[in-house]
């Protein structure tokens, strides 16, 4: 991240001076983070909603059965360090919401889940295999139905608006497939000291 | 349609569970609240980074000239070259991505090639960026090692799986 993001900002800034922008990037750097802000303040409500009624499922044990299914191909898969498991619960939450296409439920209880991963692991130390393999099934997650798309097609005066769910289906298999195999032929690579 | 009763059905369960299981489900809502609010404050650095750094590629106008520059070179992967800048805004930004399809949806049509293509892009794949910044930060990894290497690949793959199925 730190290299994506110092080029990100070195070829902006060289961008804007070669072509004379100055104003455009000053404009770009003061209102990127009151977006952010703003960004963060309307995900603050939604965040503690669901991390309340992640709470609740997970002390009192309501998608234990979904876990407990789920335990082993999940543990196979990720084949997790010692205490990572801790975040079992919420990978299956993470993961039958994201199928369901509910990306808002999915992302905090993935968070969620990414910190339970890293406090096993100590803090700031570097991302562990299952982490890894965690983030890629989340940034290419399979999605079923892509609602917004069909809606935006509708609304643009596509003929049949739906047509596209067989390539998105498709598309998404395919770079979610992709991702797991990288993942799985990576393991270990780049590993300081295990 | 149906997804719309996850939450209210997870949210049933759950509150079905506590009772069964004796907990004390206000308690239990509030620590989790409280933890999902920790998680927002602890992700807003990363996401004001992440968010500038876009905005700077977009307003400069920088994105559009890398678009522009990539056009020939995806064009002959078979890329339509109107659909060239949802796969380069897409990993970045959602909205963006978003605004790209409807433009394209616009001067190519909604039915063009181009225009079915970008919204499969759009809608098979995620804000890898976006979401690696989130996941990470809010984990306090300080090395990635090969998880963003990993998560561009597989949007390659997601991307030339749809210009093969669409």
């Amino acid at each position: 991240m730190n290299a994506i993001f110092c080029g990100m900002l070195l070829l902006g800034v060289i961008y804007a001076a070669w072509s004379g922008q100055a104003d455009a990037a000053q404009r770009a750097l003061l209102t990127g983070g009151e977006e952010a802000v703003a960004l963060c303040l309307s995900l603050a409500g939604a965040y503690a909603f669901f991390g309340g009624l992640l709470g609740v499922t997970r002390e009192s044990g309501a998608v234990a059965a979904l876990a407990a299914a789920l335990r082993r191909p999940l543990m196979q898969l990720f084949r997790f360090r010692v205490g990572e498991e801790a975040a079992l619960h919420d990978i299956c939450v993470n993961m039958s919401a994201n199928m369901l296409g509910m990306g808002g439920a999915a992302t905090p209880a993935g968070i969620s889940a990414m910190r339970r991963m890293a406090e096993a692991n100590g803090a700031g130390a570097s991302a562990s295999d299952a982490m890894i393999l965690f983030l890629v099934i989340n940034t290419s997650s399979v999605q079923l139905l892509p609602t917004t798309m069909i809606a935006l097609r509708a609304q643009m005066g596509a003929a049949n608006p739906a047509d596209i769910v067989l390539p998105t289906l498709i598309s998404t298999c395919a770079s979610t497939v992709c991702g797991v195999a990288l993942c799985l032929g990576l393991r270990g690579r780049g590993a300081r000291g295990g | 349609m149906t997804a719309s009763w996850f939450l209210p059905v997870l949210l049933l369960v759950a509150v079905l569970g506590g009772l069964r299981a004796r907990i004390d489900v206000y308690e239990a809502f509030v620590r989790g609240a409280k933890e999902g609010l920790e998680t927002v404050l602890r992700i807003s650095p990363y996401l004001i980074a992440i968010l500038t750094a876009t905005a700077l590629l977009r307003e400069t106008g920088l994105m559009d000239r890398i678009t522009q520059a990539a056009t020939p070179f995806l064009e002959r992967l078979g890329l339509p070259g109107e659909a060239v800048g949802v796969v380069l805004l897409r990993p970045l930004s959602g909205s963006a991505a978003l605004a790209a399809v409807r433009d394209v949806m616009q001067t190519a049509g909604a039915d063009s090639r181009a225009g079915r293509l970008a919204c499969v892009i759009c809608g098979a794949s995620e804000t890898v960026f976006f979401t690696s910044s989130l996941y990470l930060g809010a984990a306090g990894v300080r090395r990635s090692r090969y998880a963003i290497p990993a998560a561009l690949l597989a949007y390659a793959a997601g991307v030339a799986a749809a210009a093969l199925a669409t």
